[in-house]
């Protein structure tokens, strides 16, 4: 079976199903500094065309949170809470993300990797997969 | 160069609003039209004396401004949609103040209207937690911000629940606001309400609200012989900026934006007024989850960085306090329907600086601050004085 991404251009996946996915980012040749997700124009020194890079697949918690009312007006929805955070990568860029751990988990400044989570599957019989961050060698959510 | 714009022979003529809530009886444009006769009985106008009309909403469809213009009347006058989240409500009134400063207009209305329980009754936002772009509950980003305060700065909890319980207490006394308790609020009740997005409870949070508001700007000499006697109320000056890169920005997702964005657009704002934070009496602010307005304290120049949570534990934003923020309740209690909630942080403006702010009023208020920030993406920071 097929892994698929959400929506083309974010990540990509690896063949191997044991390997992270790759965030893809771009990195400007003029100024240096990188960004997710891909873009043409630099947006510290604008200049046009900026080169195809892959980000780490590591990186520490800058701020999160955990939401435990997913859903706008909607007070009595049976639908568990989630974590959200911010991730610094090595690189520069700052990647929110939904984070696949709970609240007492969760930390500033601790290490954590991107992972894939299988959301459903689609009309051909594929994974739809999205990338989320979650601690340091915790168990993947993606064999779901 | 951007600049903050200062304007000239520009006065409030008008402020009209119905009280913001969970309107699901009244329609829409009835809302509007009533917020519109509101602001033209107030201005002692009728539409006839309007030349331009800036209408903004943010959940509604294209067009809809025309129809909401069409109940006031059908002269004819240039109407202009403006969207901007949820700062949409001030930049309508930047726009009509503009309108007449530059000379193009002697009488223009900025008119806001929403009806954000529609959204939420369609469980939208939220259920977007599994995309890219995940429309996440606002909630949650703001609560990022809450969290690396705390982080650096050791806030509690019990800080937040503090800035909750005081624009709860305002809201009591405001007639105009959704969320009037009928005792004092505590900051143990806040803290013991339900969580949301940790740290944030949900009395820590605003509702998501119906509203409508309007405001008629117009040449002071007209505000004058319309309204002899009344003291005159005038926006002063306007900024607003759009985001500055720096490295830690957050491209995908909703994000609360950088932190520079207030201090930038306050700073262009005071050099344009030729004023200081010093200087304000009664400030307004994007107070949608409640750490924002312990953050804009600091960002609005009110107190040095760090001290926020001392001014908190002071008193100093609260009634009799140094500087008393969000009187009307903020967005916390009076409610934010989104449009409209600009112009209703200048409804309550012009209240304080006309000295008709009842049961909340700030003694001798001259100069008020109205700020906004909407989707995390533009600022605006206006100041309205009172002529004497």
């Amino acid at each position: 079976m097929a892994r698929v991404p959400i929506e083309e251009g974010y990540f990509r996946i690896p063949d191997d199903t044991g390997e992270p996915p790759r965030l893809l980012g771009s990195k400007c040749p003029a100024c240096g500094e990188v960004f997710f997700p891909r873009r043409l124009v630099c947006a510290q020194c604008l200049h046009e065309g900026c080169d195809d890079v892959e980000l780490s697949t590591r990186g520490r918690l800058w701020t999160w949170t955990y939401c435990h009312v997913p859903l706008f007006g909607a007070k009595d929805a049976d639908v568990p809470g989630y974590g959200v955070g911010q991730v610094d990568l090595p690189e520069g860029p700052r990647v929110q993300s939904i984070l696949s751990a709970t609240a007492d988990e969760l930390e500033i400044g601790m290490e954590l990797e991107i992972d894939l989570e299988t959301l459903r599957e689609n009309r051909d019989g594929d994974e739809v997969v999205i990338y989320r961050f979650r601690p340091v060698g915790a168990p993947s959510a993606g064999a779901a | 160069m951007r600049r903050g714009l200062r304007f000239e022979n520009v006065a409030v003529a008008g402020i009209g609003m119905v009280p913001f809530g969970m309107l699901h009886d009244d329609p829409m444009m009835h809302l509007a039209r009533d917020a519109g006769l509101f602001a033209l009985h107030d201005a002692g106008m009728t539409l006839a004396d309007v030349d331009e009309g800036f209408v903004g909403y943010i959940g509604l469809t294209s067009m809809t401004g025309i129809k909401a213009m069409k109940e006031l009347g059908l002269t004819g006058l240039p109407v202009t949609h403006i969207e901007n989240a949820s700062a949409t409500g001030l930049v309508a009134f930047r726009e009509a103040a503009w309108a007449v400063s530059s000379g193009r207009a002697d009488v223009a209305m900025a008119l806001c209207f929403d009806k954000f329980t529609d959204n939420a009754r369609r469980g939208g936002r939220g259920g977007g937690r599994d995309e890219i772009d995940a429309p996440i509950l606002p909630a949650s980003y703001f609560a990022l911000w809450a969290q690396r305060r705390m982080h650096e700065r050791g806030t509690t909890p019990a800080q937040f629940a503090a800035i909750a319980a005081k624009n709860w207490n305002y809201g009591a006394a405001c007639p105009w606001s959704h969320r009037r308790p009928d005792h004092e609020v505590t900051v143990e009740e806040v803290l013991a309400s339900r969580m949301v997005a940790e740290p944030l409870t949900s009395m820590m949070c605003c509702p998501a609200d119906d509203g409508a508001a309007c405001v008629i700007l117009a040449r002071e000499d007209l505000v004058r012989a319309r309204q002899p006697g009344r003291r005159v109320v005038r926006p002063l000056a306007s900024s607003l900026t759009s985001e500055t890169y720096a490295r830690g920005h957050t491209f995908v997702g909703p994000v609360v934006g950088p932190a520079t964005m207030t201090s930038d657009t306050a700073a262009e704002c005071y050099e344009a007024a030729g004023v200081g934070p010093e200087d304000v009496d009664v400030a307004y602010c994007h107070d949608a989850f409640v750490n924002e307005e312990l953050m804009y304290y600091e960002l609005l120049g009110f107190c040095a960085e760090g001290d926020a949570e001392k001014l908190v534990e002071e008193g100093q934003t609260g009634p009799g306090g140094r500087i008393p923020f969000n009187t009307d309740g903020g967005l916390v209690a009076r409610g934010h329907p989104g449009g409209p909630t600009g112009l209703a942080q200048v409804h309550e403006s012009v209240l304080q600086l006309r000295g008709e702010a009842d049961g909340r009023q700030v003694e001798g208020a001259r100069l008020a601050l109205a700020h906004l920030v909407g989707g995390g993406s533009i600022c605006t920071v206006n100041l309205l004085e009172a002529v004497s």
